[in-house]
């Protein structure tokens, strides 16, 4: 191989390992990126739709202890604006179900929340239930307890993914940074092989030669270099000997 | 001595790690596992720096003592160091000492982990960790030399500087017929207990893996309790007869499935190896029965695979060796510290070594009653010469030397002394589990970083027989 080839190929090799570490730390980086957006879609929303849920749950469960307390328009007014809240907090999770049980969870909920509505939308207020804390707390009371456990299920298992999500998201920061470290600490290594390399049978053979020549002018006596390889600088070599040679023959003539 | 040439040797050594690096980004690819960029990385650095002192430096086989040393010494230090790279690009438990440790571990064929979950780590990764074994099994050297053409007067400097001075004593070939022997028997065990594996109910690359860590005694499995995940006395008894062949010369071993197979027995060294494993079965199993195993089967079962496990350095487990009684936990470290045959995959002071340090000790007990006489020790009808005896004895001082030093500087890093000494008569032996916080079902997460690097220091210095790498620090003044 050539001089030439020989440091391009030097040079290709450090670019090489730079480039691959750029290559795939920015790779990292963009999943890095399309995770923290996963989080944000599939788990922080269905978590807040889990909050909202709840909340709405446990304004209707205050309701319903308006209503049997006689307190008739108080508590159709937060039912009227709990209902809906735990419609769109509902509608939310069922159509963002990313995660494996979580159709299970969202359909749970459902079910739960549509027995503990029944209970409630019959009338209360001036009827035998009116004042039946007995029947609030062995039906109403349990049917909403059933219906927030549904619901606090989504929000662990969401959570739970939130956070090895958040743990895939610190594996994937490593391994956007360590390729780069290393590149790093690889093309300082080599680069000090390369300049050993490159001093030893590049320039320690012109040192030679240029010696061998001073020293042929100096003295008139043939001169022998010692090149290792078999490139451009042993042709050199031996073209320059082949020269002192000859100059020796026309200086005899 | 001439660096150039210490580059162009270690840069074949990173080529061959490279491929191997390659396979394990190829099974990383087909499971899709997150392995895969760190491995392809980390082969394609070993392969760039291994191609680039072959394009530079000019074939040579004439190398110096000295510099078949430094090529020696280097190629284990740089193919740590590579072994380590897929581990701590990959992240999860490894920190920059974990990663070290680890690659240090599989490597030397310690087989000690600092792996809290194995099975969490994926496919790619754990068919490396058991290739380092594979790798460093009979030598990464020996390997290397054994596939390339004749590397002629290098390839003897280089494979007797490897190989133990011991285990050459028993080849007579030249140096390519010896490395061809290796390389034959290596791989001839590593197939045939594969498919013994797959057998017995293995998935083939449980199977793969547990026969690259078996028959280079390494150690690694791909699950969190290792053998015992199996429940499976077919697979023990498989596992256990590799580990017991693993740990024979691989010469002798070669020329008995060429002859015959009793011709194995009329070696003095076999018959040690084999009748000290069964004495020290016997002797744990009269001591775990009662408790904590009720039958003299399953006292049998675990004391056996047990002693051979650690008496052949390879160090997989069945059960937690730390409940066991202190009687055959001083018996298993016993076993720690002579591991097998000279010549095989395993470590430790070795059985050779042993005899001849009795041979040595009756010799001066004689001497001293007859101080006139003449004595020359002898094994199998071979006079041991002089050189050879002091050699040994001079090996054991400094082996369980270098074992306290390790033990008093973890004991100072605050390691109680039952993990501190057996972790180091592990680490030295490269047998890998040890007792205490470092038990045959716990690992080394426990120990603190410095402690790792004491660790990883003493493998090396174990697989390297100890004088390789004090040559290594020493070469300025070497003359």
């Amino acid at each position: 191989m050539g001089i030439r080839a020989k440091i391009l190929f030097g040079f290709l090799i450090l670019a090489t390992m730079l480039f691959l570490a750029g290559a795939w730390s920015i790779y990292e980086l963009r999943t890095v990126g399309t995770s923290v957006q996963r989080l944000l879609d599939d788990n922080y929303k269905s978590i807040h739709a889990a909050r909202v849920m709840i909340e709405a749950l446990e304004r209707e469960d205050s309701a319903v202890l308006l209503l049997l307390a006689g307190n008739w328009k108080e508590g159709r007014e937060i039912i009227a604006s709990a209902d809906p809240s735990f419609q769109q907090g509902f509608e939310i999770a069922q159509n963002n179900v990313t995660i494996s049980g979580e159709k299970a969870c969202v359909d749970e909920i459902g079910e739960t929340y549509s027995a503990y509505k029944d209970l409630w939308a019959k009338p209360i207020v001036g009827t035998k239930r009116e004042r039946d804390l007995n029947w609030y707390f062995k039906e109403l009371h349990q049917s909403f307890l059933e219906a927030k456990s549904a619901v606090e299920r989504l929000m662990a298992l969401n959570d739970q993914a939130m956070y090895q999500t958040a743990m895939n998201l610190k594996n994937r920061a490593h391994r956007a940074i360590m390729p780069g470290i290393v590149a790093i600490l690889a093309a300082l290594v080599f680069t000090l092989v390369f300049t050993y390399l490159v001093n030893y049978y590049l320039v320690s053979p012109v040192i030679r030669i240029t010696q061998g020549v001073q020293s042929f002018l100096q003295t008139k006596e043939p001169f022998h270099v010692k090149v290792e390889t078999s490139d451009e600088f042993q042709r050199l070599a031996t073209s320059l000997q082949e020269l002192v040679t000859q100059c020796k023959k026309l200086e005899a003539v | 001595m001439r660096p150039h040439i210490i580059f162009r040797y270690t840069g074949l050594i990173l080529l061959f790690n490279a491929a191997f690096l390659l396979i394990s980004a190829l099974i990383s690819a087909c499971y899709s596992d997150s392995a895969f960029l760190p491995l392809l990385y980390s082969a394609t650095i070993a392969a760039l720096f291994g191609i680039f002192p072959l394009i530079y430096v000019p074939p040579t086989t004439d190398i110096t003592n000295k510099e078949g040393f430094i090529i020696v010494v280097s190629s284990w230090l740089v193919a740590c160091l590579v072994g380590g790279l897929p581990y701590i690009l990959w992240g999860g438990e490894f920190t920059l000492s974990n990663a070290w440790f680890e690659s240090v571990s599989g490597f030397t064929t310690t087989g000690s982990t600092i792996l809290t979950d194995v099975e969490a780590l994926p496919l790619g990764l754990l068919f490396w960790r058991s290739a380092t074994h594979w790798i460093g099994g009979i030598g990464i050297i020996i390997f290397v030399l054994s596939v390339l053409p004749s590397l002629g007067k290098a390839s003897m400097i280089l494979s007797r500087t490897e190989m133990s001075p011991l285990a050459l004593e028993n080849f007579h070939y030249r140096t390519k017929k010896t490395l061809q022997i290796l390389v034959i028997v290596y791989v001839g065990l590593t197939l045939a207990e594969t498919i013994g594996l797959f057998i017995c109910g293995m998935n083939w690359f449980d199977a793969v893996t547990h026969a690259f860590a078996t028959i280079a005694t390494g150690g690694f499995s791909t699950k969190n309790t290792s053998i015992a995940h199996y429940q499976s006395h077919a697979i023990e008894i498989v596992v256990m007869v590799f580990m017991l062949l693993s740990g024979l010369h691989f010469g002798l071993l070669f020329a008995a499935f060429q002859r015959r197979v009793s011709g194995l027995w009329k070696s003095s060294v076999v018959r040690y190896y084999f009748i000290a494993l069964a004495c020290g079965v016997a002797l744990i199993t009269l001591s775990v029965h009662g408790a904590p195993f009720f039958t003299w089967t399953e006292s049998l079962r675990y004391s056996t695979f047990q002693l051979i496990s650690l008496g052949t350095s390879t160090g997989f487990a069945t059960i937690d060796t730390t409940l066991w009684p202190p009687f055959a936990q001083l018996v298993l470290i016993f076993f720690t510290l002579q591991c097998a045959c000279a010549g095989s995959t395993s470590g430790g002071i070795k059985v050779d070594r042993i005899i001849i340090f009795w041979k040595g000790l009756l010799r001066q007990i004689t001497k001293t009653r007859h101080p006139h006489a003449m004595i020359i020790p002898k094994i199998d009808g071979v006079a041991i010469d002089g050189e050879v005896l002091e050699a040994s004895f001079l090996y054991i001082t400094v082996y369980l030397g270098t074992i306290f030093i390790s033990c008093l500087i973890l004991t100072a890093l605050g390691i109680d002394i039952l993990s501190a000494f057996s972790g180091s008569a592990a680490a030295m032996g490269n047998v890998g589990p040890g007792f205490g916080i470092v038990g045959s079902m716990s690992n080394f997460s426990q120990i603190p970083d410095a402690g790792k690097w004491v660790l990883t220091l003493t493998m090396l210095l174990g697989r390297l027989e100890i004088f390789g790498l004090i040559l290594f620090v020493t070469a300025g003044s070497w003359k």
